[in-house]
This record gives structure tokens, sequence and C-alpha cells, in this order.
């Protein structure tokens, strides 16, 4: 049944988790390695080193003892939005890619069902994400111990939390990118992760006594539905807890974990369903 | 005039394969979701073993619905049965080996790679992998460029990746859309030499062309569509033979109009004779056992038989004459 013998007693492996796993797996293989040739990839990552250096000379202006704290909020700042940008840009383009160059009219055909092929975007992508996050994290440790500081445990676990954004913000692109073309989806997701970013001053305005989110009902109605609908991505930002001494600590780590991978399932479900009504003419 | 597909049911045959019940795909294009009919009503029937041309001239929709077999496209209405399953299913698709119209890859691979990649989406094991793909591309020459990337590649050694990855699993059917197109002469015959191996070797094949010359020896059976319907298919002998028992014959009819009148009246009579003004004279196209009708009727009525031959149809006669029936048969 999940095993096919050709004519000539070739053996194909086709249904079972092994053999998705391995489809998923070489798409994901040619997914990394179609991003990794993407000069936009390498303009974001030398952007991002040029932001870090930019934050040495800029710590030279603080005081003393500020010094490694502002190359830390700097750099728990910036790492994350430049991989963002990366994520936002890459979804947009790579699904566009591969049906403007007409390469995915030879791979879908293939015995592979076309969720699998958005895992293995997806994968593909958050693999990508997560060696730029490395990359940058490394030289973000190098430069705070250059200026005095340590990359803490509470901090790593931070940059653990941001990454679980970028995959629920990989996951939105997808999906965008699966209902429209890259300006639009790139522009559709931007909007998407700035509303998730600022959904929790949303949330403290309505829940505030003033203010024209308490007061007037029609804005009390768009943010509460702006609430409901849009994750709030500020769960994973925690830079500024952890300035103050936050520990970050684990059952946080689980359940904001949790809470992303949900919400990116939500958005690869829906990126999976729009792709499947696709015609590919 | 469009044989309905259960008719050609042949108990010789080996098991269907591939079956289009009535397939149509309508496009809606531009602001105004303007409709395009680019398959109609396509119902056909393949069996193991058989190779089946699938012609007709550009925008046919022949593509259209090449697509819809792979599941690329979803048929506006009717049904397709991959080896009994839908093509949605994987394990349809498994034992199909498909080469798209103009094929692309990823211009950063090599034939190598292409081959690797789509070896492990058909779910075959790293050394099985290896074997085939040295073999595909020995068997397609391009053994000497089996380390270049595509980028670079001319049209040709495209078309011939594509034919060796459309092998890897050694599939049952392949479906090849417009093999022979983009091709130079000596192109062409080594495809279509490669083409009459695979039919050796049993394999099924379902290709496209929209030359209709020198692909008679290729196929068994055929089906021509013309804008987006099914006018002719089945077996080419059948099709053709058909129309070997027609005869057409050059005639020079009396100069004196009465009598032209008159022997055009006994011409008339006889049943499945067309008469045709040519510019060498008046050509006859009648079933060959009415030639001795024919022949009386000029003796009779002082005509002349200048020609008399028997009517060889070819493919492009046969397309020619169906789709001209269908422009004035009425249909739509
Ligand atoms: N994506 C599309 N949108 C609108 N019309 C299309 C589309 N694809 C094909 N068509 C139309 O469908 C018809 C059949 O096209 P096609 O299947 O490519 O023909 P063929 O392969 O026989 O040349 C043509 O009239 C073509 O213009
Ligand atoms: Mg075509």
């Amino acid at each position: 049944m999940s095993q096919h013998v050709s004519q000539h007693g070739l053996k194909l492996s086709i249904g079972g988790p092994a053999a998705i796993l391995a489809r998923v797996a070489a798409i994901v293989g040619n997914t990394v390695r179609e991003a990794g040739r993407a000069k936009l990839f390498y303009g974001l990552l030398g952007g991002a080193l040029l932001l870090l250096a930019f934050s040495v000379v800029l710590s030279d202006l603080a005081l003393v003892d500020q010094k490694a704290r502002l190359v830390q909020s700097f750099g728990m700042a910036v790492i994350p939005l430049m991989c963002v940008g990366t994520a936002i840009l890459l979804g947009a383009v790579l699904l566009h890619k591969e049906i403007d160059k007409k390469t995915l009219y030879a791979i879908l055909p293939k015995p592979i069902r076309r969720s699998e092929f958005i895992l293995g975007k997806l994968l593909g992508l958050s693999t990508l994400l997560l060696a730029e996050l490395a990359v940058l994290t490394l030289c973000w440790w190098a430069v705070l111990v250059l200026r005095g500081g340590e990359l803490t445990a509470p901090m790593l676990r931070g940059m653990g939390l941001q990454y679980v954004e970028l995959l629920l913000v990989t996951s939105i692109a997808l999906f965008f990118s699966a209902l429209s073309r890259p300006v639009l989806s790139g522009v559709l997701t931007t909007g998407v992760f700035i509303a998730g970013r600022v959904t929790y001053v949303i949330n403290d305005l309505l829940s505030a006594t003033k203010g024209v989110f308490a007061e007037v009902p029609a804005m009390r109605a768009l943010g509460k539905l702006l609430v409901a609908v849009v994750p709030d991505l500020g769960t994973f930002s925690v830079s500024d807890q952890i300035l103050q001494g936050w520990e970050v600590p684990w059952t946080y780590v689980s359940a904001a974990t949790l809470y992303g991978l949900s919400w990116a399932a939500v958005f690869a479900i829906g990126a999976v369903l729009l792709f499947e009504r696709r015609d590919f003419t | 005039m469009t044989q309905p597909a259960e008719q050609i049911v042949d108990p010789s045959r080996g098991p269907e394969i591939l079956r289009l019940r009535q397939l149509s795909k309508t496009f809606r294009v531009g602001f105004w979701a303007t409709r395009v009919q680019a398959v109609r009503d396509v119902s056909a029937v393949m069996y193991q073993g058989e190779s089946i041309g699938y012609l007709g001239p550009n925008g046919s929709g022949k593509t259209t619905s090449i697509k819809c077999m792979l599941a690329l496209i979803q048929p506006s209405s009717g049904k397709i049965e991959l080896f009994g399953r839908s093509p949605t299913d994987p394990l349809a698709r498994a034992r199909v080996g498909y080469l798209p119209e103009s094929p692309y890859f990823y211009d950063y691979l090599t034939p190598v790679e292409v081959c690797e990649y789509v070896g492990k989406l058909y779910g075959l094991d790293a050394r099985t992998r290896k074997q085939r793909t040295q073999e595909l591309l020995g068997l397609v020459g391009l053994d000497q460029a089996a380390k270049r990337p595509l980028r670079g590649f001319s049209k040709g050694m495209l078309q011939r990746i594509g034919i060796a990855q459309s092998l890897m699993a050694d599939p049952d059917l392949l479906i090849w859309d417009e093999p022979l197109s983009g091709l130079d002469p000596l192109g062409r015959k080594e495809v279509r030499e490669l083409m009459i191996e695979l039919r050796r070797q049993g394999k099924s094949l379902f290709f496209s062309s929209h030359v209709l010359t020198d692909i008679e020896a290729l196929c068994d059976g055929v089906c021509i569509l013309d804008r987006g319907v099914a006018v002719a298919q089945g077996r080419l002998a059948d099709l053709l033979r058909r129309d070997a028992l027609e005869s057409e014959a050059l005639l020079d009819l009396p100069a004196d109009p009465q009598l032209e009148a008159g022997l055009r009246a006994e011409l008339a009579k006889i049943p499945g004779l067309a008469l045709q003004q040519l510019p060498t004279g008046v050509q006859a196209v009648l079933p060959t056992q009415a030639v001795p009708a024919l022949i009386q009727a000029l003796m009779q009525g002082g005509g002349q038989l200048r020609e008399l031959s028997a009517r060889r149809d070819s493919l492009e006669d046969l397309f020619m004459r169906k789709a001209l029936q269908r422009s004035d048969g009425g249909q739509p």
C-alpha cells in the first residue's frame, strides 16, 4: 500500500511517516539552498552586522557602567528585527519565485502532497532563520564581551523566544504569499507584524479609563477585533524585563512557545488550504 | 463523431490506467472574469502499454488537460482517474513520469542534483538514486554536462534533463507535454527513437504534440483536440483506414452548360460523393466502392476521368476535416 515496486523492480516509498519525512526533508534542503543563495539574505545579514558594529561605536558615548547595557538592549532589539525582515522578504518571495520560474510545475506532480511542500518551505526558511539568528547572536556575544558584559541565560532564553516569533512571522508570510503577489503579501505580513507588536499597547489602552480606545465605541470595537485576530507578539519580546533583572523562567518560555507555535500552526494550515485550492496554469 | 470512451473498450487490452470523464476546464480572465473554456467535455481512456498521441494546434487545450491529469489544475467539471485513483493521490502520481511543456528546473542545480532531488521525492533510496541518475543521464546524453549548473543550458539540453527526471522512478506511464517541440532535427530523431524504445520496454506513453507530421509511427491511438473539444479519437489504424476506403478523382466536365448541369445532377445521385472546384479541374471525393458508378455516369454524361487514386489520409487531413466539420456543423 505505502510502497510501490516499479516495472523494473525499483522500490518507491510513498506512504507512511518515514516517506513523508524524507520528502519534506528534500524540500527543506532545497529551500535552504535556494534561500541561502539570495542576495537579499546576505544583504540583511550584513546590515545587521553593521548595526551591531554601530552599537559598539554608540556605546562609546555611554557612561562606563552603561556600555554593556547599551549593547545588550540594542542587540536584543535589532537582531530579531533584522531576522524578521529576512522572514518577511524571503517568505514573500520564495513561493512566488517557484511559480514564476515554473520550477513548481516539475515538483508538484511528483508523489508529494501540497501540504508537504508548504511544510518543507516553512521548515527550510525556519532553518535558515535559525542560522541567521545564531550567527548574529554569536557576533553580539563577542561585542558584549568586548564591552565588558556577558551573555546570560535569561538573555539566551529571550533570544529563544524571539525565534518562536520568527517562526510565527514566517508562517504568516507564507500564508499571505499563498494568497497574493509578493509586494502585497510583504506589506500584509509587515502589517500583521506591527499590529502584533503593538497589540499589548492597545490592550492597555482598552482597559484604561480614558482615551479614544476606551471612550469611542467604534475604536473600541476595532481595538478589540485587532486584539482578537492578531497574535500578541509582545509575548516574545522580553528584553526590557531582562534589563530589569527578570529571569525569564522556563514556565514562561514554554507557555509563550506553545502560544507562538499554535498561532504559527493556524497560519500554516491556512497557507496549506489556500495553496491546495490553487491552479498552477 | 466523437467516440464515447466506453465504445472502444477491448478485452484484449491491458488494464485501464488513465480515464478522463467529461473533463472540462473554464478559466476566468481579466477584470470582468471573462470565461475561457479551455477544455470541454473530453472523455478518453487509455490502457497499459498503449501509446497515445494527444494532438491539436496551439491553444487547443492539451496542456490544460495534462495539468488536470497531474492535479496541477482542478477540473471545473468532470473527473480523472489515474491508475484507478484521483490524481491528487500521491500513490497515483508515483507511477507517472511527467515532462512539462518547456521544462524549467532550479538553474543552480546540476543535472545530477536534479535527478537526486526528484529521486528523493519519489522515495527512492540513495543507492538507487545514484544508479538511476547515472543510467538516465547517459541515456539522454548529458553525461558530459552532468555536473554543470543548468544555468546556461540550451533548450534542447533542458528538454533532455526533463526527460531524464521523468524516467527517474521507472514509471509505468509517461505523460510528456510536447516532447518534440523546441528540438533540432537531430534531437527530434533521438527523442523519437527513445519513445519507440520506451514503448518496446512496455511503458505507456501519453504525449501531446501540435505538429501532426512524423508522429504517426509513435502512437497506437490518438485523441485530437480542436478548441477544447475532442474531435476524433481511437486507434490510428481505424481512423486512417476508414479514409483509405475513400477515393479521389479529378474530372473534366463537358463544356456545354446544359450537359454539365445534367452530369452534375447524375453525379449528385451517387451516395457519398462530394464535388469541389480545384484550379486544375473538378475534384470528386467518394467511397471507393462507388467508383464504378462514377465512371458510368461520366461515360453517359460526356465527362472524362483524368485521375483516380485511393485517398490516403494523413493525420493533418483528418484534423482539418474534423475541424471543418465542427465549424460547419453548427457546434459553437
Ligand atoms: N491560466 C489561464 N488563464 C486563462 N486562459 C488560459 C490559461 N491557461 C490556458 N488558457 C487558455 O486555454 C486554452 C488552452 O491552452 P493550452 O491548454 O495551453 O493549449 P495547448 O497546450 O493545446 O497549446 C488557450 O486558449 C489558452 O489561452
Ligand atoms: Mg501546450
